[in-house]
């Protein structure tokens, strides 16, 4: 299985809502279609607001991992 | 979801940052955010009034911990830097409520530049409230 060629890093560590999502609506508009943004999270909220936001913006969800209570998401933009 | 309007009342500083986070949070999905502040927290769109939002009742004495961890979570812990963010948005409008300026002293004079202006009630729960996918109060 090959590892996901990651675009873009956005790291919210420490930052709790509404941030990480903000944070996440204006990195998303600065890639292009086919880019994949990485987000670190440490708000437990993520696990739900990310998944939905990109079920909501038409964003593939690639993977979802926790490790130390860091949280990480790849997400595809796909518009 | 398209639009939300709002409708905010308590003006202390911890009850208005929901409705803040709220906006800010669906405004950064381009959700179109209208605004409407009501009695107290029609304060909260003048640059004095914003300073000077605090903490009331049994929680005035956390209000150190509080601006604190609303600088932890990555919002400005001014309200009026958290205004002006929602404002740089794009999405989102601020409007005092006529009835509100005249009671608690808002006039154009005074009024943030980030405001659209000073609006009747009927004008914003007709054609704001009413024609928005969804609608809160604070």
């Amino acid at each position: 299985m090959s590892e996901t060629q990651v675009t873009s890093t956005l790291d919210t560590t420490g930052k709790c809502c509404p941030m990480p999502m903000v944070e996440t609506n204006k990195a998303i508009k600065a890639l292009a279609i086919g880019d994949v943004l990485e987000i670190i999270a440490t708000d437990v909220g993520t696990r739900k607001d990310i998944p939905s936001w990109c079920e909501r913006m038409g964003q593939s969800l690639l993977s979802m991992t926790e490790e130390g209570g860091v949280l990480r998401y790849h997400v595809r933009k796909n518009r | 979801m398209k639009s939300m309007a709002i409708v905010v009342r308590d003006d202390s500083y911890d009850k208005i940052l929901t409705p803040l986070a709220f906006a800010y949070l669906t405004a950064s999905e381009g959700t179109q955010v209208d605004m409407l502040f009501v009695n107290w927290a029609v304060k909260a769109l003048t640059a004095e009034g914003a300073a000077a939002l605090r903490i009331d009742g049994r929680h005035a004495a956390e209000e150190a911990m509080v601006r604190e961890g609303v600088a932890k979570a990555g919002l400005p812990p001014e309200v009026y830097d958290i205004i002006k963010a929602l404002k740089g948005t794009g999405c989102v409008n601020f409007y005092a409520c006529s009835l509100a300026g005249a009671i608690f002293g808002v006039n154009e004079g005074n009024l943030i530049p980030e405001a659209e202006g000073i609006v009747g009630a009927a004008w914003f729960l007709n054609e704001k409230a009413a024609k928005a996918d969804h609608y809160q109060y604070f």
